[in-house]
């Protein structure tokens, strides 16, 4: 075997003087964060556990039990199924509505889009929290219903229904669906339409063989984060879905709590990420893109006056706009307006206006103690994921590092694994290194989907400079470092500063994966989210409208920044 | 050639057209007929409405008054898929998700025709326009004059009666350029389809059609024949837009019973009119004759002058000299050994064959 093991060294030693020293962070961060606990879930899901510990016995035995439960396929039929239905619907609403949005509307169209995405900077809990007071028992809806006499008796039909996570679940997709799509609909050159008229064809032939045709690749991404955060999504069901509302995420994740069976954990988040991989394979595939869009097809000019149909239309887009807006906002409204109300009932009317809870917030020690730590958590998981995010895009775009951009996407991977896996994922990977519960161990889990934010951001920055400016600078005499300072650092401050504030709010608001990661030690959403369970006090109104008021001030900032930026290049 | 409405394919009568939120018009009283199968041009400076003309042409725009009439017919209110029109983008605007084919064939596609006319047509329209090869390319992998001709083959694949170019060349090199006009010259007189083809660039007006409109500020300047224009341009604006000129200020001075021009001091009798005082002559370069005075006498319209500087471009030469406060230029022929070099002391005299003289 001579000749192989010369080349087996040979190889060894290409592949050692391959590796870009540069680069060796990157790779480590890709092998601990991101490969090592996905392997640790697929390697837990062949073990077995015994009087509560895992067993290294490997063998099938977990998904020989997935493949022989009648009630493992209904439950993955339906958690596939209602996420399926409601980013369907959601993508129902919003594609004409990015199609009003991105075509139609003419002024004030920037803040028509902020509007729409807004929500998605809005905690989660407080959504569905917000659908819980609509839709439960003494809620809205039924007092409502009762007091019109259109009921005898509050019904609980409406929560705790799979209908009810569908329609909660519909209402998270509709923003994702919407921000993808709507960018592909403002890119189609105004040419390419009139272009297509010019040959004759009607709206609707257009339509079908010009827009769809370009924007239903975006359409399908659209829905694959909708899909995505939906079906990894364990807390909406637990909270409003009832027993046959139950989903996947739900079981495992009590197989990573109260049931304490991992392996069996892992083997159902495994074949749940198996069965989302194939769904949306099969709706990239049904939604082909083709063509480049050269920008060369001309610039947009301002469409042709308009008769009576296009004015029936923009009406109706109008309407339709202004309800999905009202659907968007009355929850939260809801929870603002009570946050202020002085009766301990959620119902209208409300009696008279009060900062009381707010007050008994202050009083809270509990409460106080978990905003610190979550505070404390923001700023450790955007400190960490600035410094690392921002070093690793230099890395990768400077560095020369083979294979950047499966670099790239593999660090990115955490942002598209469903919460509920990424949870569990981020469990096993900590439990190796046996880290502590607590601040560790979330701001490690958070920075895993938050560091991937900037360095995207920063990347797309970096990739749209010119590709002199650093040569230019160091011919006029700095060194690198002067050059980074000087030259690069401002230029990229924006993309450092605009992911950081995202990264803050998304951090403050994570429940998915920090729920497995606090221990004893809550950040304020879980805190919240455990106070649900125990019963409703009014002051969770006020602590939501609190952080949705921090979360939106954060994406204002960032946005401000991004638009003066903008400005001055 | 004068065309009457009744035999035209296409005439615009008295168009207005204002853009919402715009002060000034974007077209002002613009009335022109297009003849079966003409070449008909429209040139003129950046902004001064070509490109409305065509949107309204094509119902992309509809004017705020005046008629577009088409095989006899008003057409102001008829959407513009029901025209019977097609438009060469400026930007070609090909569909990117579709190949080469798929493009060309749209057109028939749109008009429910059957796959197998669809694509043997679509076929001929590109072998028209030497693109056979690249029928299953999408159009980024084109080069630019690629896709351009896959543009043109595209409109002309139902064989509309009335082609709208807009700027077609604007973005090809010179040579691709060149050869285009020639692929566009042909085409048009194999297909016979009226053409009205936009564009800011006066040589090509010129050679490629039947009949040119210079536009300016929303109006029509001139509209005549490409030699008309060129020898006879009605207005200062027109001289100075088409071809190269200088505009020298000229007297007319009393002679006998007449009036006659004086340049600097120096008659020219072949310029005469019946009224004195100042007014301005254009002059084409190539009217401007140059010759080394070496100590010889010229004609007695000639002026004296220095030469200033000479430009080398390729067939001629540009020169100009200068006499007394005129700058002149002048283009002569190039030669290997050019005899004339900057500071030279020189004969101007003048080809007054094809001068045109404006007034106030
Ligand atoms: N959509 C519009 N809204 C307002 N004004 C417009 C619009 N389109 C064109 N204009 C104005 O109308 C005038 C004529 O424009 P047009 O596009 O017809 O010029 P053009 O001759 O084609 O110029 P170019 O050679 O630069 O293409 C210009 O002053 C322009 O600013
Ligand atoms: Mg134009």
């Amino acid at each position: 075997m001579g000749v192989p093991t010369v080349y087996r060294q040979s190889l060894a030693r290409r592949i050692v003087s391959s590796v870009n020293p540069v680069a060796l962070p990157v790779y480590a961060w890709l092998a601990l964060i991101v490969l090592l606990p996905n392997a640790l879930l697929i390697g837990a899901s062949i073990l077995k556990t015994a009087n509560g510990f895992m067993v290294f016995e490997p063998s099938l035995v977990n998904y020989v039990r997935l493949w022989k439960s009648a009630g493992f396929w209904t439950l993955l039929g339906r958690t596939l199924w209602l996420s399926f239905l409601a980013c369907a619907l959601g993508a129902l609403i919003a594609y004409p509505l990015a199609f009003y949005v991105g075509r139609v509307v003419r002024r004030h169209k920037g803040l028509l889009v902020v509007l729409i995405i807004l929500p998605l900077w809005i905690s989660l809990l407080m959504r569905v929290f917000a659908w819980r007071m609509i839709l439960g028992q003494s809620g809205i809806l039924n007092t409502f219903l009762v007091s019109s006499g259109l009921l005898d008796a509050p019904s609980a039909a409406f929560l705790y229904t799979p209908t009810s996570v569908l329609l909660v679940f519909a209402y998270i997709a509709i923003p994702f669906v919407f921000i993808a799509v709507v960018g592909a609909f403002e890119k189609i050159p105004q040419a390419l339409l009139e272009a297509s008229e010019d040959s004759g064809a009607t709206a609707l032939q257009t339509f079908r063989h010009v827009i769809w045709p370009l924007t239903r690749r975006s359409l399908a991404i659209g829905f694959a984060l909708a899909f995505l955060v939906t079906v990894g999504d364990y807390v909406t069901p637990s909270m409003i879905g009832g027993i046959d509302g139950t989903t996947i995420g739900m079981v495992i994740a009590s197989q990573f709590g109260m049931s304490n069976n991992w392996p069996y954990g892992s083997a159902l988040a495994v074949v749940l990420i198996l069965s989302v991989a194939v769904i949306l394979g099969i709706v990239f595939a049904l939604c082909p893109s083709r063509g480049i869009l050269l920008g060369d097809e001309g610039v947009k000019t301002a469409r042709a006056p308009e008769g009576r149909t296009e004015r029936l239309g923009r009406l109706l887009g109008g309407c339709g706009f202004t309800a999905t807006v009202l659907f968007l906002y009355a929850p939260l409204a809801i929870i603002i307006l009570f946050s202020f109300g002085s009766s301990t009932l959620q119902a209208f009317p409300i009696p008279s206006l009060t900062l009381r809870w707010y007050g008994e917030l202050a009083g809270n020690a509990a409460l106080i103690a978990a905003a610190q730590r979550s505070l404390l958590v923001a700023l450790l998981v955007v400190l960490v994921s600035s410094v690392i995010g921002t070093a690793f895009a230099l890395i990768l775009h400077y560095g020369r590092v083979a294979g950047s951009r499966a670099c790239e996407i593999a660090l990115a991977l955490p942002l598209a694994t469903p919460g509920i896996v990424l949870g569990v994922v981020m469990v096993l990977g900590t439990e190796l290194f046996s880290i502590p519960s607590g601040i560790a161990k979330t701001v490690i889990g958070q920075s895993s989907f938050v560091m991937p934010v900037t360095l995207m951001l920063v990347l797309a920055r970096l990739r749209r400079l010119d590709p002199s400016l650093m040569e230019a600078s160091q011919d006029l005499g700095a060194t690198r470092l002067q050059s980074f300072l000087h030259v690069l650092l401002p230029m990229i401050r924006g993309a450092i500063i605009g992911g950081a504030l995202l990264g803050l709010t998304l951090s403050a608001d994570e429940v998915m994966v920090t729920l497995f990661l606090t221990g004893s030690s809550p950040t304020l959403p879980i805190w919240v989210f455990n106070q649900m369970r125990f019963g409703f006090t009014p002051s969770v109104n006020a602590v939501f409208t609190l952080l949705a008021a921090v979360c939106l001030l954060a994406v204002l900032l960032s946005s401000w920044i991004a638009g003066r930026r903008k400005a001055a290049v | 050639m004068s065309i009457r409405s009744a035999d035209s394919v296409l005439s615009l009568e008295t168009i207005d057209k204002t853009y919402d939120g715009a002060s000034k018009p974007a077209l002002d009283r613009v009335s022109f007929s297009v003849a079966p199968g003409e070449f008909f041009s429209i040139l003129g400076p950046s902004g001064s409405g070509k490109t409305t003309i065509l949107r309204i042409i094509a119902g992309f725009e509809t004017p705020d008054r005046g008629r577009v009439v088409m095989g006899g017919t008003m057409v102001n209110d008829t959407p513009p898929f029901r025209r019977d029109v097609r438009t060469v983008f400026q930007s070609y605007a090909l569909f990117p998700h579709l190949t080469v084919r798929d493009n060309v064939a749209y057109p028939l596609r749109m008009q429910g025709e059957a796959k197998g006319p669809r694509r043997a047509k679509a076929e001929a329209a590109l072998a028209l326009v030497e693109m056979s090869p690249y029928a299953e390319r999408l159009p980024h992998q084109l080069s630019g004059g690629q896709r351009q001709r896959v543009a043109l083959a595209r409109a002309v694949v139902s064989r509309p009666k009335i082609l709208l170019l807009d700027e077609p060349l604007g973005a090809l090199d010179l040579r691709l350029r060149q050869q285009m006009q020639h692929t566009l010259v042909q085409l048009q007189k194999e297909l016979g389809i009226a053409f009205v083809y936009v564009t800011h660039d006066q040589g090509e007006a010129l050679s490629m059609s039947n009949r040119v409109a210079v536009m300016r500020d929303g109006r029509i300047a001139q509209l005549a024949t490409p030699r008309e224009i060129y020898f006879e341009p009605r207005s200062e604006f027109v001289s100075q837009f088409v071809g190269r000129s200088n505009l020298v200020p000229i007297r007319f001075e009393p002679a006998g019973s007449d009036f006659v021009a004086v340049i600097e001091g120096t008659r020219l009798p072949a310029i005469t009119s019946d009224r004195p005082g100042p007014a301005r002559m254009a002059l084409r370069f190539e009217s401007v004759r140059i010759s080394p005075r070496n100590g010889v006498a010229g004609p007695s319209s000639a002026l004296p002058g220095i030469v200033e500087d000479i430009l080398f471009l390729g067939t001629n030469c540009e020169v100009a000299v200068r006499c007394g406060e005129l700058s002149l230029i002048g283009s002569i022929p190039a030669e290997r050994d050019t005899t004339l070099a900057v500071g030279q002391p020189v004969h101007v005299d003048f080809d007054l064959t094809s001068t045109q003289v404006f007034r106030d």
